[in-house]
């Protein structure tokens, strides 16, 4: 249900980056999305094209690095078993409580522009100053 | 296609306002809770009996955000607690420049920077989704689980009491009538928090108030003993 306020988030930043450099057009946007941000990425593929249609970025592609979580139990070790989705933070083995590392990834990592934008692209650099 | 790395967090302007709240709220020792649930599931009945049960000599406040409506601040207010209602127009959450623009509104009957508040509440728009991923500055989620909405949804909505470092059940008067499993409900609350506290509210009895007011003045004294320290 958030995922609009996310991927409008992410064109901001780019754009505000984008201005900074001195204008252009977004072409690739890549986001790091961590298993428990409770970011889904199809939901925010789909609101990233609502954010960016009609406008100078509107052939941005989104491209999603999942980071799954990873868990440790004090007496198993590395355990790999984990239902997809599941929350659970309890060992499958033992039932003792999992150490998590990772999974909590809400990044951005990379963005690909063109320095060639529309008219109106050079217009909003001046107004960024 | 130029490319360029750019590695920070999406949410980063969200956590950049946060940071200044926390500290705000550092400054002035005041404790923060953020309150989530679903609708209709007893946040303003709760802080309203929170702010007849609390000890008079503590200075409360709250800012409410509702999609519509200023009906909760005027309830809380009707309770004794100043109130700031921001009326989100369609947004699922609150966001960090939304509560700093609530207090700024709020004022809370204080001439200058200082917050003279010694516990703020923050009751968050009614979903169990979203208002898991946003940081508020505050010092505790509170997620609230009342008992006709059953004990099956700590799993299902498992972020935010994943997050909550306190849930309560409410509406406890009601377990005659409906098939909520008590136990059932905890244990799935501890195996997403292991380290949460869960305790049972029922407000139209009283019960569980006086451990729910007794855990809040736990953690405001903590967060001074500690300010101390540091």
């Amino acid at each position: 249900m958030h995922e609009l306020s996310i991927a409008m988030e992410i064109h901001r930043s780019g754009r505000e980056e984008l201005v900074r450099r001195g204008g252009g057009r977004l072409l690739e946007v890549r986001v790091a999305i961590g298993e428990l941000s409770a970011v889904e990425p199809d939901l925010l593929e789909f609101a990233w094209q609502a954010v960016i249609a009609g406008g100078p970025d509107a052939d941005a592609r989104l491209l999603v690095d999942w980071h799954p979580v990873r868990q440790h139990c004090a007496d198993c070790g590395d355990v790999a078993e984990r239902q997809p989705g599941s929350w659970l933070r309890l060992c499958p083995i033992c039932s003792a409580p999992l150490q998590l590392e990772g999974g909590r990834e809400l990044d951005l990592v990379s963005l690909g522009f063109s320095e060639h934008g529309f008219a109106e692209i050079g217009e909003q650099t001046e107004a960024y100053g | 296609m130029n490319r360029v790395e750019y590695r920070r967090r999406i949410l980063e302007a969200n956590d950049a306002q946060a940071s200044v709240l926390r500290q705000r709220f550092a400054d002035g020792r005041v404790l923060v809770v953020d309150v989530v649930s679903s609708p209709g599931s007893g946040k303003t009945t709760l802080l309203e009996a929170t702010a007849r049960t609390l000890p008079r000599a503590l200075r409360l406040g709250c800012v409410v955000g509702d999609i519509a409506t200023e009906m909760d601040a005027d309830r809380l207010r009707a309770a004794g607690m100043p109130s700031h209602q921001i009326v989100t127009g369609g947004a699922c959450h609150l966001d960090a420049r939304l509560v700093s623009d609530g207090i700024e509104a709020a004022s809370f009957d204080t001439p200058d920077e200082s917050l003279p508040l010694d516990v703020l509440f923050l009751e968050n728009v009614g979903n169990l989704v979203c208002p898991a991923s946003y940081d508020l500055g505050e010092d505790e989620k509170v997620a609230l689980l009342s008992v006709t909405e059953g004990h099956d949804k700590p799993f299902k909505y498992p972020a935010i009491f994943a997050r909550a470092g306190i849930t309560l059940f409410t509406k406890t008067d009601l377990l005659p009538h409906v098939d909520f499993d008590v136990d059932c409900a905890r244990e799935q609350v501890l195996a997403l928090n292991p380290g949460a506290t869960v305790l049972e509210v029922s407000v139209k009895e009283g019960k569980g108030l006086d451990a729910w007011c007794a855990l809040l003045q736990y953690k405001l004294d903590e967060k001074r003993r500690l300010k101390a320290i540091a």
